[in-house]
């Protein structure tokens, strides 16, 4: 019984998965029956994953880690999907037949994400990233359209199964100088094996995989294309969801760098600095929002990778903070998106012109969104950089905090420019946009999440921080 | 601070200075709109400061030691800066005084403002200034006294500029604004010098002998002239005085509050505050000694040519403050001061009784006035009358006693030639005071040929003068909310000559021990009866030509007229020096090294961006390559980077 208390949180999906499974193999489809089956049972995976998030243990052969750190992580993940799964109330963007496949791959994608932060051995985390990265190999294409969604799933394919290449030719490496594939086992071999060239490019090319995932350069070329052919909701799950998950791995792997110390961060710096510059440097440019999302997301995985190189608890504790607070802030805005874009379409920034006097809400839930992954007071997104700044500044990186803050300025320029068409552009004949109330009460609850938990971050930073302890001390 | 809580002077301090500018806010954010509410709110946020202020004066009255509850604010080794305040006699008298003239002024609002769209508004800037000029008084410290006179300054602003929509009237504000603001900057760096080379700026400290042992003379001189530069902006000296006939441009209370009683004493009271310290530097007390005689003689003779009866007072205030400074630089403390408090009260009471002239007949101008039959107003006659004869020093009004005072401390001094300015000012003032009293009293013939003319003119100029639509009001009477603190301020004009004696044992702790000096008494009382007696024969006599005796000598005449050409003098500095040299270059500075600087850098990213841009599109085989290469690299710099 033991045993089910602490794979609950996946067990639930699993059987959410399969319920779905017969719910595709109907024979008339009935797409808003999907839809409320899916946004009833997501809100039970969130009633679960918070059930279980003090569960403590260690499952299948000591592979799998149930533990603070990936339970806070998996009620994150529970709480993506439902928020998700509240914009899928309209899916033009999918075939009507398909609805429930689309849920059930979303959900089978979750199975493997919560997976991936429990995962403590190299072939689990592997096979799990796998399950994951499977689902959205068929989830891009699925959007009908004009042949864009093929491309985006083609290049995601490709770019994924190269970065798996690379994950598993360093898991190899691992595996083969230390003989185990347990990160309990590897970790103390770690610093004797960083001296020599194996260990080395064994966890900087097992990273790979992860920064895929974050799309941290060099390996973002997939996000605007995925991002801009990929349905909206989809997209919005790959930009919350799945970047947080990724960062949860991340963060168990990179602590296994952490004996190495300067050379090995200074990768890492390199990455960093170049993924946030090359990020906010081209989103500039954009006309499509979503390209430009996919652009800051760039931007940010440079910003998360910062906390996560400076390899302290300081760190790592605002790292979960701003990955937290990005799923937040960056849902905001993709919900936006996908009640502006009522057809499916992809929306062009010029299509926020006048949302102020279209619907007042979903603007100021757009300024929020969007002033928050600039970083401006009080946000949510504002503590959040402030935080690893603040963590990275107090390991010495001044020269990547100062590099960091003037790329924060540079974001804040298109971030504006959205902004800007939201409130001071006329509208001409756009038309209208009427949230339904289970929206309006969503947006509110965000705006306040995004104000309250910005001024008064502490709850979730003692959270943070004592989920952290189950990470650098294992 | 905890225990201070429980402390009920301090808490009569606290909510003496906090009530008006809540008062202020609320009104703001809320009551904007609705003037009874407005003026409730405001009313109750004047009434209990000054009851508690009368309350403070009472208990206090015989203090011997200053009390002090300081907020250490900002406190290190080397720079000591409190918040909190200061209670001692001179602290306690200008508080009361504050508190009842902005009292006063707001009752008497209730009828001169009644109707104005801006109502709310009017009682919320009056609620800001209240605070502001509360809470200089008390300052325990000079910074925070600086940030009161800085916020008095900017309510100042808003009120002369109230009716914003007449342009003279914002020009007036911006004026009065830049100018004060002028001066400031003097006060600003005498209080930085304070602090780098004394480091304390409590005022018991600026205060103390210290002083003059941690900073040489010349130290002292700087700083006590760059703080005086201040007082010279606040107290409309010369030459930055222009601003302060302009500011009357503001509804009428607003120039008895500001203008007459209160923000203009600020300065006076400065150097009051900090008298030991400025006593301490004779150079900055001659220098003060001499721009206050000037500016005493000066706005003298422009207030005897004057037609609008608010600029008359309003160089009247000028030339007062001028001579309260030359008190105070003579060195005596109590004589400035005091004259600083009988002030307060005549000339609220004069702009007060002006203001009701003002709002009765629609006009400024004091001929057209009398030819339409001012004396009819009995009330405000009787106590502009009784103002004016305390404002020419006559016994036993209150102005007698404090000039008397002031003309004895220059008469202690050496040089005799301030004794004489002194003398010669107050017979101007008797004179221009008088003018103004027999034109209105007692309108001639010609008084009404010159009324007439000038109405011709101001027809021809369009609106003048009150500009809030009451002119065509005609014949309501004087409410009694504008008539009672008329007779409370002259109650006060009346009585407080006598209590002399008391209030110099109040402020310096020992009766002064008046020798005297009855060549003085009779100089002095004879400079101001030969003033009103020349102003009588070119005024008021049954055949008098209402021409001044002045127009013999058409010259100075007309250089009185033109204000001393200070105003010229200062549009032609601005257009110079300001505008031409230092507008020109730093707007080109700006232009082509900020703007230009901004634009490459914005340009440049953009631009970057779009270059970049161009490497993010390739084929997908690009980007495979790419990607492998940095991974390659990134492997290689580590191995052999190690």
């Amino acid at each position: 019984m033991k045993a089910v208390a602490l794979f609950l949180p996946e067990l639930y999906f699993l059987l959410m998965a399969l319920v779905l499974f017969f719910c595709s193999l109907r024979r008339q489809t009935e797409p808003s029956k999907d839809f409320r089956l899916f946004l009833a049972m997501s809100a039970g995976g969130i009633l679960v994953g918070a059930l279980s998030l003090f569960q403590q243990g260690s499952l299948f052969f000591a592979s799998y880690q149930v533990d603070l750190f990936s339970q806070v992580f998996k009620l994150a993940l529970a709480g993506g999907v439902f928020l998700v799964a509240l914009i899928c109330h309209r899916l033009p963007g999918v075939e009507d037949r398909f609805h429930a496949e689309f849920y059930l791959f979303l959900t089978t994608c979750t199975v493997g994400m919560m997976m991936l932060v429990s995962a403590v051995e190299l072939l689990t985390i592997y096979i799990s990233l796998e399950l994951a990265s499977y689902s959205l190999y068929i989830l891009i294409p699925m959007r009908q359209g004009d042949g864009i969604d093929v491309e985006a799933g083609v290049k995601y394919l490709f770019i994924g199964a190269v970065s798996s290449c690379f994950m598993l030719f360093g898991l190899s490496y691992l595996f083969g100088a230390t003989h185990s594939t347990y990160l309990v086992d590897i970790l103390p071999k770690m610093p004797a094996l960083l001296a020599s060239p194996v260990g080395l490019l064994g966890l900087i090319l097992s990273l790979a995989g992860f920064f895929f995932k974050l799309s941290l350069f060099p390996i973002h070329f997939w996000a605007p294309d995925v991002y801009q052919g990929g349905a909206n909701q989809l997209v919005a799950y790959i930009a919350t969801a799945s970047k947080v998950a990724a960062v949860a791995i991340l963060l168990r792997f990179a602590a296994l760098g952490s004996s190495y110390g300067y050379s090995f961060a200074q990768i890492l710096v390199f990455l960093s600095i170049v993924s946030m510059t090359l990020g906010n440097l081209v989103a500039i440019i954009q006309k499509d929002f979503k390209r430009m999302l996919a652009y800051s997301s760039i931007a940010h995985a440079g910003y998360i990778l910062m906390g996560v190189l400076t390899l302290s608890e300081s760190g790592y504790t605002s790292v979960i903070y701003y990955a937290v607070a990005y799923l937040i802030m960056n849902f905001t805005c993709f919900m936006v998106l996908s009640e502006v874009a009522d057809d499916g379409r992809d929306l062009q920034i010029a299509e926020f012109a006048g949302l102020y006097h279209r619907s007042p809400l979903l603007a100021l839930a757009l300024m929020m969104g969007l002033f928050s992954l600039a970083g401006v007071p009080p946000s949510i997104g504002f503590t959040g950089k402030l935080l690893i700044f603040t963590s990275a500044m107090n390991q010495g990186y001044f020269w990547l905090v100062l590099i960091g803050a003037v790329n924060g300025t540079i974001s804040l320029y298109y971030y504006l420019r959205v902004v800007y068409a939201a409130y001071f552009m006329d509208p001409g004949d756009l038309p209208k946009v009427v949230p339904s109330p289970a929206i309006r009460w969503t947006t509110y609850a965000l705006i306040l999440i995004i104000i309250g938990f910005g001024v008064f971050p502490m709850h979730v930073v003692d959270l943070a921080r004592t989920a952290v302890k189950f990470v650098l001390y294992t | 601070m905890a225990m201070q809580f429980s402390d009920t002077t301090f808490l009569a301090c606290l909510v003496t200075s906090i009530l008006p500018i809540l008062s202020f806010g609320l009104i703001m954010i809320f009551t904007r709109e609705n003037p009874k509410l407005s003026l409730a709110i405001s009313l109750t946020a004047s009434t209990i400061p000054l009851i508690l202020a009368w309350g403070l004066l009472y208990k206090y009255w015989g203090i011997q030691e200053p009390l002090v509850y300081n907020l250490r604010w900002l406190y290190s080794d080397i720079v000591k800066i409190p918040f909190g305040f200061l209670l001692d006699p001179t602290s306690l008298l200008m508080l009361t005084i504050v508190a009842t003239v902005s009292w006063l002024v707001q009752v008497y609002s209730i009828g001169y403002m009644g109707g104005d769209p801006g109502f709310g508004r009017f009682y919320a800037f009056l609620s800001l200034f209240a605070f502001s000029m509360l809470t200089l008084s008390i300052s325990s410290g000079l910074l925070q006294l600086y940030i009161c006179w800085e916020l008095v300054g900017l309510a100042s602003y808003l009120l002369i500029g109230f009716w914003y929509e007449k342009f003279s009237a914002s020009e007036a504000g911006k004026k009065a604004f830049v100018v004060t603001r002028f001066g400031d900057v003097g006060f600003f760096m005498g209080l930085a010098f304070l602090t780098i080379y004394y480091g304390n700026l409590e005022i018991q400290q600026v205060n103390s002998a210290a002083v003059a042992q941690a900073m040489p003379a010349w130290l002292i001189t700087t700083a006590a002239l760059l703080i005086f530069c201040g007082v010279m902006g606040k107290s409309a000296q010369f030459p930055i005085h222009v601003w302060l006939p302009d500011a009357m441009e503001g509804p009428t209370p607003v120039s008895a509050l500001l203008h007459s009683a209160t923000m203009v004493a600020a300065g006076v009271y400065l150097i009051a505050r900090i008298y030991p310290f400025f006593s301490a530097s004779p150079e900055a007390m001659t220098v003060a000694l001499a721009i206050g005689t000037i500016t005493l003689l000066l706005s003298s003779t422009i207030g005897m040519v004057a037609s609008d009866i608010k600029q008359v007072w309003a160089y009247s205030t000028v030339s007062q403050l001028g001579f309260m400074i030359m008190g105070l630089a003579a060195g005596s403390f109590f004589a400035g001061y005091y004259h600083l408090t009988t002030h307060a009260a005549f000339k609220a009471l004069l702009f007060l009784c002006s203001g009701v002239f003002i709002h009765h007949f629609g006009t400024n101008d004091f001929f057209i006035m009398a030819a339409n039959g001012a004396r009819k107003l009995k009330i405000p006659m009787v106590t502009i009358t009784i103002a004016a004869l305390a404002l020419a020093g006559i016994f036993p009004l209150a102005g007698f006693f404090s000039k008397e005072g002031i003309l004895g401390a220059l008469a202690h001094l050496d040089n005799k030639i301030w004794l004489f300015a002194g003398l010669f000012g107050a017979f101007l003032t008797a004179y221009y005071s008088f003018r103004v009293i027999f034109v209105m009293l007692f309108p001639r013939e010609p008084i009404f040929q010159i009324a007439a003319a000038h109405s011709h003119a101001e027809e021809a100029h369009g609106s003048h003068g009150h500009g809030h639509g009451h002119e065509h009001e005609e014949e309501h009477g004087v409410p009694w909310v504008m008539n009672l603190p008329l007779l409370i301020l002259a109650f006060f004009t009346l009585t407080l000559g006598f209590l002399q004696g008391a209030l110099e044992q109040f402020l310096t702790g020992h009766a002064g021990h008046h020798e005297i000096s009855i060549p003085l008494l009779v100089s002095a009382v004879g400079a101001a009866l030969a003033g009103i007696g020349l102003a009588w024969l070119d005024w008021g006599a049954k055949n008098a030509k209402c021409v001044g005796f002045l127009s013999r000598v058409p010259a100075l005449e007309n250089f009185f007229i033109q204000k001393w050409y200070m105003d010229h003098f200062w549009r032609w500095f601005l257009n110079t020096f300001i505008y031409g040299l230092f507008s020109k270059w730093f707007t080109y500075n700006d232009r082509r090294v900020v703007d230009g600087g901004v634009d490459a850098v914005a340009f440049s990213t953009v631009g970057s961006g779009r270059y970049l841009s161009r490497y993010q599109t390739a084929l997908l085989q690009v980007n495979l390559l790419f990607m492998v290469l940095v991974m390659a690299g990134v492997g290689l710099y580590l191995v052999m980077g190690r």
